[in-house]
């Protein structure tokens, strides 16, 4: 599938922000599931890409001039090969068995991983946990904060992706499977429409696996990959802090395309 | 069972050892009284010098004075000379495993060390994986901990890499010596410590590739217990003493605010943890750090003294390897030896522990600063059986050791002079070379029978003397 994708950001301010910095995660990278054409970001000031921990393109945005807007455009085109199901990677895994504030196990999703496993820890066994994860925490909007923790959100019974996501690595790992966040783009059934997105990968085998609880999916096929990590503040599009500017207003456009279109055009 | 204990000054007939003896007599021809006045100045000179301790866990946050023993702790030259061979040849293997570790991790190939150890570790930090520092050196300033046994064998007990703290009372104790008790010091050869300061401007500039890099000191700020460190280093070198909020990064870059202008800094000898360091990067809650710091340093355009991520050396649970990393890397035995490990973590060893709680010293991994440990000899059978459960939840986060006949110095108390516990904390430096001033830290576990010397648990410092042999 290739696709031509286009995603402008738009923060606004209330007030003058007299200095911000941005870390933005917000270049696909090229993979075996994923072939980039072309990705470009334009920012209001040049920016150069460098590698963050966990190997994510990031691009560090720093503005000392008062502004009240800033806007950030992605552009570019890719294509994802939808039979590819898992990803090799030469990194050790290891590191991604070691939790974060954000995905501490606590005892409850200890026993919840314990009962929906046993011993087992192959796919199967992690797909039927994303579903029982999925019973367990009804997607709700505003249920949970960008901050709650994955025992909070499954305390709660509800959240959005990226609780979901949480939920599942912090079982995962607590099985003893290194676990890892992922953010990126995710293409509506319609495929007209793209949304960023958050899903988990899992270690199997030698290989990484995506499980989206959210949309209990095993198949990453309509998944464009951005950034990996322990959690959503590893991997995350935009982490940034400012001085001043009051409250703020972020408004996202997504275009997607079936790339042959774009010739026609 | 009494234990016997190595006694720094008289040996095991009572006689005085020939290193101390000058001290000895000096002290046994200086009326009492005039000792006593002496003491009470130097208690009155630390308090107006503003040399205290914040005490964790204390709700007040009560600022304390770390009581100082006019005693000094008195180690013969050429003893030294072993110790200082054994620190330096320690921090070097331990730096050389870092920077394998963050490279092409041949130790964990070898199969010295299991990889799930290390990796997994809080104290792996993934930010360093594959980024070059300049002379590959990751722990500049290096704390060893170090006590004697019954026959006066010396024991690392632990290896601090990470932000070390209590070189300035180990400055300010000598200080203080020179100023109460002058004479000792032209009646002996004591060996200098005062160019400590200078020894570490200059590794610090030799830590970055530049002719003259800007330094400055990093503090948490003024609510950290070791504030007066931080502020006493950055005096003592010339250097700016900065917080988080004087330092701001643009283009990959670090800036300090000063009334000229932005000024770049290029090292930054930090006294924060790993996880304060950028809020962007780390802790998000972190007031304390600057926004964007790890993409300068990544980008190779700033040094961190000490660098990211030593913590995975130092760590309890890697403590054990540290013998086989100087096979490893150096090729050599080790000269200082390890304390005798059990790693909870592995079942048989557990239950070993398990039965002989009440004999054991019972450390976190992960703890530093004697908070969540267990002294089984001291502790009471209540106190036992709740480490005992804390011990069988979680069997990964502990390690124990046998209970350390920990040497001992005479030291004044209420009642006259009596035998205290100490330790020693050598300061290893690594810039061009890895070198030493002579002596250290020694600490003083201040109530009777305890073996427990951090300043949070009571403990109190002591001037440490090398003397030429006698």
């Amino acid at each position: 599938m290739k696709l031509s994708i286009a995603h402008d950001t738009s923060y606004r301010y209330q007030d003058q922000v007299r200095a911000s910095i941005q870390y933005l995660r917000l270049t696909p990278q090229q993979s075996q599931r994923q072939h980039v054409y072309s990705w470009e970001l334009e920012l209001p000031r040049p920016a150069r890409a460098q590698r963050d921990p966990y190997g994510n393109v990031l691009h560090v945005l720093t503005l000392d001039e008062p502004h009240d807007e800033i806007v950030i455009r992605a552009r570019g085109q890719v294509e994802i090969d939808e039979a590819c199901e898992c990803e090799a990677e030469t990194a050790s895994p290891l590191p991604f068995l070691r939790s974060s504030p954000l995905t501490q196990a606590d005892d409850a999703l200890i026993d919840f991983a314990r009962r929906q496993c046993g011993t087992r820890r192959e796919r199967d066994a992690l797909a039927e946990l994303m579903h029982a994860l999925a019973d367990h925490m009804t997607y709700t909007p505003g249920a949970t904060q960008v901050e709650s923790t994955a025992a909070q959100a499954f305390a709660g019974g509800a959240g959005v992706c990226q609780d979901h996501s949480h939920a599942f690595v912090a079982c995962a790992r607590s099985l003893g499977i290194p676990a890892r966040y992922v953010s990126g783009y995710l293409l509506a059934d319609d495929s007209d429409h793209l949304a960023s997105h958050a899903w988990a990968e899992a270690w199997i085998d030698g290989q990484w696996y995506s499980f989206d609880v959210s949309n209990r999916l095993v198949r990453p096929d309509r998944h464009l990959k951005l950034a990996v990590g322990l959690d959503y503040l590893d991997a995350c599009p935009v982490r940034g802090m400012r001085r001043g500017g009051g409250s703020e207003s972020m408004h996202a456009r997504v275009q997607v395309m079936p790339m042959q279109m774009m010739g026609q055009q | 069972m009494d234990r016997v204990f190595y006694d720094e000054m008289h040996d095991a007939h009572g006689a005085c050892r020939p290193h101390y003896q000058a001290f000895s007599a000096w002290l046994s021809d200086t009326p009492s009284d005039v000792l006593a006045q002496r003491r009470r100045e130097a208690d009155l000179l630390f308090h107006r010098a503003g040399i205290t301790f914040t005490l964790y866990g204390d709700e007040q946050g009560t600022e304390r004075l770390i009581p100082f023993d006019t005693i000094p702790r008195s180690i013969p030259m050429s003893e030294w000379r072993t110790v200082e061979r054994g620190c330096i040849q320690r921090v070097q293997a331990l730096n050389l495993f870092l920077a394998d570790l963050y490279h092409e991790q041949r130790i964990l190939k070898a199969g010295v060390i299991p990889p799930e150890q290390v990796l997994a570790n809080e104290g792996y930090q993934p930010a360093m994986q594959g980024l070059n520092l300049h002379r590959d050196t990751y722990a500049h300033i290096a704390g060893v901990d170090l006590v004697r046994d019954g026959d006066g064998t010396y024991y690392v007990l632990e290896d601090n890499l990470r932000t070390p703290s209590g070189v300035s009372y180990m400055l300010e104790d000598r200080k203080m010596m020179m100023r109460l008790f002058p004479e000792l010091f032209a009646a002996q050869r004591i060996a200098p410590i005062n160019h400590y300061p200078n020894l570490l401007l200059e590794t610090l500039k030799h830590s970055s590739p530049l002719d003259n890099p800007c330094v400055v000191v990093m503090t948490p700020g003024r609510f950290n217990s070791a504030f007066f460190e931080h502020a006493f280093l950055s005096r003592e070198m010339g250097v700016e003493l900065v917080e988080g909020a004087d330092l701001f990064v643009r283009d990959e870059h670090v800036y300090m605010r000063t009334t000229a202008g932005a000024r770049q800094v290029d090292v930054i000898y930090r006294r924060l943890d790993d996880a304060f360091l950028d809020p962007l990067a780390f802790n998000p809650d972190s007031a304390l750090g600057v926004p964007g710091l790890l993409s300068a340093y990544r980008a190779g355009n700033l040094v961190l003294a000490n660098a990211i991520g030593t913590g995975v050396a130092d760590d309890k649970s890697i403590y054990p390897f540290v013998p086989d990393m100087i096979r490893f890397y150096l090729d050599e035995e080790p000269i200082l030896a390890n304390v005798p490990t059990w790693q909870c973590r592995k079942p048989d060893e557990l239950s070993h522990v398990l039965a002989h709680l009440p004999e054991l010293v019972v450390k976190e991994t992960q703890g530093s600063g004697g908070y969540g440990m267990l002294v089984g000899p001291a502790a009471s059978a209540a106190e036992i059986e709740a480490f005992r459960a804390r011990l069988k939840a979680n069997p990964g986060a502990y390690i124990a050791q046998p209970t350390l006949s920990l040497s001992t110095c005479p030291t004044f108390v209420e009642n006259g002079i009596a035998p205290r516990h100490i330790d020693l904390r050598p300061f290893v430096l690594s810039g061009r070379e890895t070198r030493l001033v002579p002596g250290g830290l020694t600490r003083v576990a201040l109530r009777e029978g305890s073996l427990v010397v951090n300043s949070s648990q009571g403990g109190g410092t002591k001037d440490t003397w090398i003397v030429e042999d006698c």
